[in-house]
Order: structure tokens, then C-alpha cells, then sequence
């Protein structure tokens, strides 16, 4: 496979009920990518967008989000259903076949608009789960349960990947929720849906993301410290949470092991942990001991801009590695309820 | 002690059958800053668009950015626009039964380019005129809601438009504008 | 450069109707996919990765549906991918799969594209749920009626689309429109929907998926039947609304045929295109898209279908499936155009069968007529130099 490297990204803050649309808080981040990657925007080859319609509620919301693009004269570009991470992944495939040298990824949502709990079911098997109306924090409170259960995690231990990752965010500009919890305090209050409280919850989020990949070639030409994907792999699992072992992500260590992240010492990773206790699950799917640090940037509990979020950790497990000097990053998203479709991607400084 | 469903639960034989499954989805988007300056101008008589500092393309309703040039657009590119215009181009839609379907009757959709500044209004309702005599090169102005009346409830960040304010477009009388000249512009 | 060979070694297709009330929306989708697993005499654990592709998710309320499909299409353990451009989906989808054999990161692929319109209401869909919708036709109307008045073109151009791509759907099983009686007298008088287009002049609402599996040199060489060669592709976008567009003849139109030409060799795509599946969902898109495409020079393009070009027995047959006019699953019709330009490379296209096509064009479009998605597949890698 060809070395591609990530040359630039940017993000919007993570807000809720952000009062401007979805193109018009897209368009500085696109800008702000291209500008922080050193190429003209005209010189891209390849475009690839995430969004999900059902999130805007409308019917082909992501055609608006062309116009925040510079798509005239014409471009090539494509669109995916799901997070930008599986843009990017769609990007860097494109880049494989060789003719072009640099591709633009973004992500962007608005999930404020509407209701999660109105709108994550029909995420789910139409015939055997909708009607249920399994909300999607029941959802991932069934897993939390399991692990608890299991002996995998602690109460505890998740108030303290909440508290951990909101003092964290204090670095963040970009987070949404920042700030110093006491994780006992944080265990009084009263459950939201056992057994998880209000911080084991990531925040409903509006945001975007964009990311610059290039060939090697093109990336010495313009980068100065260009961040090198080593590897980068995606896998689904059942569907049906009942037929899977929740205490596990068996799609996050196969992808996990498809992308080498076992090769090398990890120094830090940015996880799509969304709920608290997935931290635990994804952890040992990846065999990340406790010497890696786990989202500086705070990660999704911080900040939650779903089909942003995922690709979102990529920027920021790039940023550590060109600003903070790691010299090797995990990054991984997930789409789908209890962790059901993971991707993981080795980042790599020079 | 096990279950085991009737026989004629399990039947792979027996037909399938389809139940109806009716779901409602509520979404409040907040109005974003331009288009409630664009729903503002409307409640005072004005249809209010941006022009491009760049290229000098006129967009109503306003985006707030010119996705040509990629570049934002703001108060300073606003400009007042012309409540008269002309048919650039039509179809006469003749109405699907469908959930929240209020229209029984064929209706024309007509695309008015607004005279000088300029600035396009696409799927405009025609007024007392009969949908067979809707032409290209039609002159037109637009039939606003008394002020009082007037509403913004229907503008959104996406649709646009200027219902609740403007109520449609009729004939001004003038003479027809050629064709020629308009090269259908449907944009 | 990493570029490998693919090829489509097996095709399948549900039998596609206005409800198929007979399976459920993973019972559609493995219809499609297992033909096209048998069609390749592969079984699901063969597949290496699965690409999706369907048009917007309200039109059956389901989101993100590959998530409740995973199991169905055999993709647990597996990269799954979902790719959604608007009506050219089905197109880009076959693309995007086409570039994991390309860049040998996978060896065989399952695309599947689908739409079960008949479990939500496409009309309200296409309207974004509001009153006054302009219906799947009506924004394009203006554009065809501008067509019309620029190319001068007589009225019954459309109605000669109409009646040859369903009679062409009467050769093809899987269509879902078999109109025996089509005649253009019938056309010109069922009622307008968008003035100027009538009734049947416009595509149905189908229920209905499309499957191929791609694989690379060595995988083609194993195959049981021959293969169809991608000899090229091409996705091209614009603005879709922008004052002054040219929606009638749009660039990005003319530059993805372009671009796609010259990546295959193809110096006159007239002459060394046997036969092409263009999407055509509005009979006046046929001249549209043959002029859009640099098939047919500005103006022309109605004068090759009215001399009969374009018919099954004619120099340049376009659509020999019914095309969109005879069946729309909109999310699987771009792959259906795909498809069918395979099977016409390989032979199999039975009575819709061109003779002796060894070069054929699939094309796919959508949204404001913005999103192109096309292939060029050949009955060899060199088809097109040894195009007579």
C-alpha cells in the first residue's frame, strides 16, 4: 500500500443548538483544513463526505454541504452514510489507485435538532428492535450493565473516565463540556437509566470536522511534519446485541490487529468513546495498557458532533502526533449502537 | 421446562404479511442569523439577497457564503432586490396524493428572475392567471400579504422562499420579454 | 501506481416491482446478492468486503440500514461500507468497490445496491415532507422543456423513448414495467404530470436490488462464466443551484464522460461504444444525456433517437433493459445501468442481448442532475483497441 499522510485538519467547536446551518459552519472548517495543509484548494482530487439525512432530518441534507466545498467548476467527490471516518477511509482507497495526490475529507451533523430517542431507534433491526423503542442510552446501558456484571469495570472506574476526560477537555477549545468533576460527587447523583448517570453520557453535539490526505510525494512537498497512516482497517459485527458478546468489540480487535496496532509501542490514542464504560471495552480490544494516554483531547464525552465525531479522533490522535510529539497513534471510531462497527487507523510521525 | 410456538406460528409456509408502522419525527432547528435577516426584510415589504463582493452573483434567499468564490457573505454584501421580474422558465405540476399532500388541483411553478439588481426566485406560485396561459417571458410582480398579516413561520434555514409573505405573482400587463433574451434560465 | 485489473464475475437482480411484498428489505437485498454469488459460483464466505449503496434512508424509515443488514450480507468480521450520492449511488457504490480491487486491497467484493420504496412513501420523501411537492420529475421538467425549445427538437422525441425502453423491458424478466399494449398514442394521451411530461413518459417506483461481485486477474481467470472487464470509471460533481447553472447540459456531465473516455481509450464514443445503459428516469433525458455525454454534438442528440439509433437493433441501442423508465428502485438503479452494460460485455443479457457488444457504457446520475457516476466495461481488457 502507498503512504498517505494526513496534512491538515480542522474543527468546528462542539455546540448544541448552534444557530447557524450545517453549510455555513462546514464552510471555515474546510477552508481552515485546506489552509492548514499548504495546497490550494483547486489542486484536490478527491472530495468525500459523511453525513447521515436522518440526523438533519431531511432527505438529502449532505447535498447542501457541497456548497461549503468550492464544487464549482466541477469536482470529483463522494458521499458516505456514516461518520467522516469512513470518508477518510473511502479517501484513502482513493488515493491507493495513484493518480491523484491529495484528497479532502470532512464530517459534519446537527444533533440537536432532533430527538435521540425519537430518531436512534430506527437505527436499529426495523422488524424486531424499532418497535421496541430501545433509546440509544438503553442501549449502550445494556453493555455497561454486562461489563459491570463481568467484573470488567466499576461504577467508579467510569465516573472516572468522565471526570478524567472533562479535565481533559479543559484543553480542548473545541470541547462542549469541560471542567474538574469529583468522581464521587459525580457517583450520587441519581441514575438516567441504569446504570448509567448523566456524565457516563456524551453531550448532544453540533459540529464538523475536515481532514487533507496526500501521497508521500505530495506530503514532503508541502507538510512539514506530516502524519503517516501505517495502517487503517474497518469491521462490522451481528447486528442483533443479543448475538454478540457486549463485554468485547471483536470488530475493533480484528480491525485492530488488521491495522498493526500491535506492531509498535502506542504512545497515546483518541477512542470514540462515547459512553464511559467504553473506554474499558475498547481498551482491551486494542491491548492498550495503562501507559497510553486515552483522549487528551477529551474525547466524545466532551464534545459528540456525531459523523464528525469519529473522524474527529483521527485529527486529534494527527495533532498529538505532529504537535505533541507522539511518535505513534491510535485513533478509532465506531458507528451503530453498543460499539457494533469499529475502525481503527495507526497514526505515525516521521 | 421448554416452550415450543404453535405450528402455525413457524408455518415458512403460511403468506407474509405487512403491518403499517407509523412514525413521526419532531426537529427544531433554530433560524439562522441571514436567513432571519432575509425573514425580517420580507415582514417590511423587502426581498433582501446577498451579492457576491467577487463574482457579483445575486443569491436569494441568502446563504451567507457565495459557494462559488468560497468565500462568506454578510451584512455588507446585502442588497435590496426587485419585487418584479419575469418567467424564465415553468412546469405545471399536477398533484401526487401523499401524506401531508394539501394540493388536488395542477399548479405552475414558475422560476422569476427579479429585474435589476437581479436575483433568481425559483418554484414561485402564479396568481390569477390560468395555469395554461403561464408563459416564458412573462412579466410579473409580486402580490404581498397585507403587513399585518404578514408571517415567517414557513421560512427555514432550508426552504426558503417567501410564503406568509408574498402570496404569489401576478401579470403586470407589460409586454412579454423575447425568449431570446432569457436564454431559460431556470437559475 | 497501483492500478489491478477488476472484473465482474457475477450479477444478479430481484425481479423488480411497485411492491414486493414477499420479503422483507434484508430478504430484497440477499435476492440480488445471492444470484450474484451463484452467478459466480461463490458462496458468502468468500466475500472479502461488502460496499452499500441506497438513496436517501426516510424513503424506507430505516437509518443507516447497513447496521441492521450486517448479518444479512454475510458481513460480520467484514469491512462494510454504505455510500450514498443521490441517484447516482448505485453507480458510485460499483465504483467504490471497484477501486478495493483496483488497489489490491481486497480480492473479491459483493456490491448491493437497493431501494423498498413501497415501505415508505417516496413521494412525501422527495417532497421533504411538505405540501406542493414537485414530485420526482418536476423540477427536471424545466430543463427538458428548455432542452426542447433550444434543440428544436418535435414533441413525440419523448414519446419515442417511452414506448422503445418498455418495449425493450418486455425482453427483460426483472423489469418491473411490462407494458405489452405501449404504444405511442397511449403515451401522448395518459395524463401530464409535469407539463411537458406525461405519465408514462416517467420512470415507476420500484421495489427492487442489484448485486455484482468484483474480483481481480486471478479471481477472473477462475470464474465460471466470462468476466466483464471495468476498463474504466469516472465520478464527477457541481453545485447543484448557483444563479446562471446550466442544468440542461451540465459541466459535470461533460467533463466525468470525458474523463472517463479518455481514461478508456475511447477517442469516439459514438463509433466504439457498442451500447449504453444511461439513466433515464424522464424520456427526454435519452437525447439529453446522448448530447450531455458527447455521444450525440449539441442539437443532435433527439435525431438519433428519432432515426432509430437507439433502438435494441440500432447502431447505438440505448437502454436494451427498459432502463429507469421500466424499473426505479432509485438507490439500485445506477448500479442496475452498471450491471446491465456488464451483461451485455459477457453475453448474458438473453433477449435484451446487443449483438456482439464487447464495449459498453454504464451511466448513472442524481440530485439537481449535479452527481455523475459512469463505467466503461469491456469483454476483454483490450476491447477497446480492438473495437472494429
Amino acid at each position: 500500500m502507498a503512504d498517505i499522510a494526513i496534512i491538515g485538519h480542522a474543527q468546528s467547536p462542539s455546540w448544541r443548538m448552534a444557530d447557524l446551518t450545517e453549510p455555513q459552519f462546514l464552510f471555515p472548517v474546510i477552508s481552515e483544513a485546506i489552509a492548514s495543509a499548504n495546497i490550494n484548494r483547486r489542486d484536490i482530487g478527491f472530495t468525500c463526505a459523511g453525513s447521515c439525512d436522518y440526523l438533519s432530518g431531511q432527505t438529502f441534507a449532505f447535498v447542501m454541504n457541497l456548497e461549503a466545498v468550492g464544487a464549482w467548476p466541477p469536482i470529483t467527490e463522494s458521499h458516505v452514510e456514516m461518520d467522516g471516518a469512513w470518508a477518510l477511509y473511502e479517501a484513502w482507497v482513493r488515493l491507493q489507485v495513484g493518480d491523484i495526490d491529495t484528497a479532502l475529507v470532512f464530517g459534519s451533523g446537527k444533533s440537536s435538532p432532533g430527538n435521540p430517542s425519537e430518531v436512534y431507534p430506527l437505527q436499529l433491526d426495523p422488524y424486531t428492535l424499532t418497535p421496541l423503542g430501545v433509546d440509544p442510552v438503553s442501549m449502550a446501558a445494556l453493555q455497561a450493565r454486562a461489563l459491570l456484571d463481568a467484573g470488567l469495570v466499576t461504577e467508579q472506574e467510569m465516573a472516572q473516565v468522565a471526570a478524567r476526560s472533562r479535565r481533559d477537555a479543559m484543553n480542548n477549545p473545541y470541547a462542549q463540556v469541560s471542567g474538574e468533576f469529583d468522581p464521587e460527587k459525580l457517583l450520587a447523583e441519581p441514575y438516567v437509566t441504569m446504570p448509567l448517570r448523566k456524565h457516563d453520557l456524551p453531550p448532544i453535539s453540533d459540529g464538523a470536522c475536515a481532514v487533507i490526505l496526500a501521497t508521500a510525494d505530495k506530503a514532503r512537498e508541502v507538510c512539514e511534519r506530516p502524519v503517516w497512516i501505517r495502517g487503517i482497517d474497518h469491521r462490522i459485527e451481528a447486528h442483533q446485541p443479543g448475538m454478540r458478546d457486549l463485554t468485547q468489540s471483536s470488530s475493533t480487535r480484528l480491525a485492530g490487529e488488521r491495522a498493526g496496532v500491535g506492531n509498535a509501542p502506542i504512545d497515546v490514542a483518541e477512542l470514540c468513546v462515547s459512553f464511559s464504560h467504553e473506554e474499558s471495552v475498547l481498551r482491551r480490544a486494542l491491548g492498550l495498557g495503562d501507559e497510553v494516554k486515552i483522549n487528551p483531547s477529551g474525547g466524545p464525552l466532551a464534545g459528540n458532533p456525531i459523523m464528525a465525531v469519529g473522524l474527529a479522533r483521527i485529527a486529534e490522535a494527527a495533532r498529538q502526533v505532529s504537535d505533541f510529539g507522539a511518535h505513534r497513534a491510535v485513533a478509532h471510531a465506531s458507528s451503530g449502537q453498543a460499539l457494533q462497527q469499529n475502525l481503527v487507523c495507526v497514526l505515525e510521525g516521521d | 421446562m421448554t416452550a415450543s410456538l404453535p405450528d402455525e406460528v413457524v408455518d415458512p409456509n403460511a403468506p407474509v404479511t405487512n403491518m403499517d408502522y407509523f412514525m413521526a419525527l419532531e426537529f427544531e432547528e433554530i433560524i439562522c442569523p441571514v436567513v432571519q435577516r432575509y425573514a425580517d426584510g420580507l415582514l417590511a415589504g423587502k426581498i433582501l439577497g446577498h451579492r457576491c463582493p467577487q463574482c457579483g452573483l445575486v443569491y436569494v434567499p441568502p446563504r451567507g457564503y457565495c459557494p462559488i468564490d468560497v468565500l462568506e457573505t454578510t451584512e455588507a454584501d446585502e442588497v435590496e432586490l426587485a419585487d418584479r421580474g419575469v418567467v424564465t422558465n415553468y412546469t405545471v405540476v399536477t398533484p401526487v396524493q401523499y401524506y401531508g399532500q394539501e394540493e388536488t388541483e395542477p399548479f405552475a411553478k414558475v422560476s422569476v428572475l427579479l429585474d435589476e439588481p437581479g436575483g433568481m426566485l425559483s418554484l414561485q406560485d402564479v396568481l390569477e392567471v390560468p395555469v395554461a396561459e403561464v408563459r416564458i417571458g412573462m412579466r410579473l410582480e409580486a402580490v404581498w400579504v397585507p403587513e399585518a398579516e404578514r408571517t415567517v413561520a414557513e421560512i427555514g434555514n432550508r426552504w426558503g422562499g417567501a410564503g406568509g409573505c408574498i402570496l404569489g405573482w401576478r401579470a403586470t400587463g407589460e409586454p412579454d420579454v423575447s425568449s431570446d433574451q432569457l436564454n431559460d434560465r431556470v437559475f | 501506481m497501483s492500478h489491478q485489473p477488476c472484473a465482474v464475475v457475477g450479477i444478479g437482480q430481484t425481479k423488480h416491482k411497485k411492491r414486493r411484498d414477499d420479503v422483507s428489505l434484508p430478504g430484497l437485498v440477499r435476492e440480488a446478492a445471492q444470484r450474484a454469488l451463484d452467478d459466480a459460483e461463490m458462496t458468502w464466505t468468500d466475500i472479502d468486503a461488502v460496499v452499500l449503496g441506497k438513496a436517501p434512508d426516510p424513503f424506507e424509515g430505516v437509518m443507516m440500514p447497513e447496521l441492521s443488514m450486517a448479518d444479512a450480507l454475510g458481513a460480520a468480521g467484514k469491512p462494510l461500507m454504505r455510500v450514498h450520492t443521490a441517484g447516482s449511488v448505485g453507480g458510485s457504490t460499483a465504483i467504490v468497490a471497484t477501486h478495493l480491487i483496483e488497489t489490491g486491497i481486497h480480492e473479491r467484493v459483493l456490491t448491493v445496491a437497493y431501494e423498498k420504496q413501497s415501505e415508505g412513501d417516496a413521494q412525501w420523501g422527495l417532497a421533504g415532507g411538505r405540501s406542493g411537492g414537485m414530485g420526482a420529475g418536476g423540477i427536471f421538467a424545466p430543463w427538458m422543456r428548455s432542452y426542447i425549445q433550444h434543440s428544436g427538437a418535435p414533441e413525440d422525441i419523448g414519446w419515442k423513448v417511452a414506448v422503445k425502453d418498455r418495449q425493450n423491458a418486455l425482453k427483460n424478466p426483472y423489469a418491473h414495467l411490462q407494458l405489452k399494449d405501449i404504444s405511442i398514442e397511449k403515451v401522448k394521451e395518459s395524463p401530464m404530470l409535469w407539463e411537458p411530461i406525461h405519465f408514462l413518459e416517467s420512470c415507476p417506483s420500484s421495489d427492487g436490488a442489484c448485486a455484482m461481485v468484483l474480483t481481480n486477474e486471478a479471481g477472473a481467470k477462475k470464474s465460471p462464466r466470462p468476466p466483464a472487464w471495468v476498463l474504466a470509471t469516472a465520478m464527477r460533481s457541481e453545485l447543484g443551484q448557483f444563479p446562471g447553472r446550466d442544468p440542461v447540459r451540465p459541466q459535470a456531465g461533460v467533463e466525468c464522460s470525458r474523463m472517463l473516455y479518455a481514461a478508456a481509450g475511447i477517442t469516439n464514443p459514438r463509433a466504439q461504444i457498442d451500447v449504453a445503459e444511461l439513466y433515464v428516469p424522464f424520456s427526454w433525458y435519452e437525447p439529453m444525456w446522448l448530447e450531455g455525454h458527447d455521444i450525440a454534438g449539441p442539437g443532435e442528440g433527439w435525431k438519433m433517437t428519432d432515426s432509430g439509433a437507439t433502438a435494441l437493433t440500432g447502431d447505438f441501442p440505448v437502454n436494451p433493459s427498459g432502463g429507469v423508465l421500466s424499473s426505479n428502485p432509485i438507490g439500485a438503479s445506477g448500479m442496475l445501468r452498471f450491471a446491465e452494460a456488464a451483461l451485455q460485455v459477457r453475453g448474458a443479457a438473453g433477449e435484451h442481448q446487443v449483438e456482439g457488444a464487447t464495449v459498453a457504457l454504464g451511466h448513472a446520475y442524481g440530485g439537481a442532475a449535479q452527481y455523475y457516476s459512469m463505467w466503461i466495461v469491456g469483454a476483454s481488457l483490450d476491447a477497446v483497441a480492438k473495437h472494429k
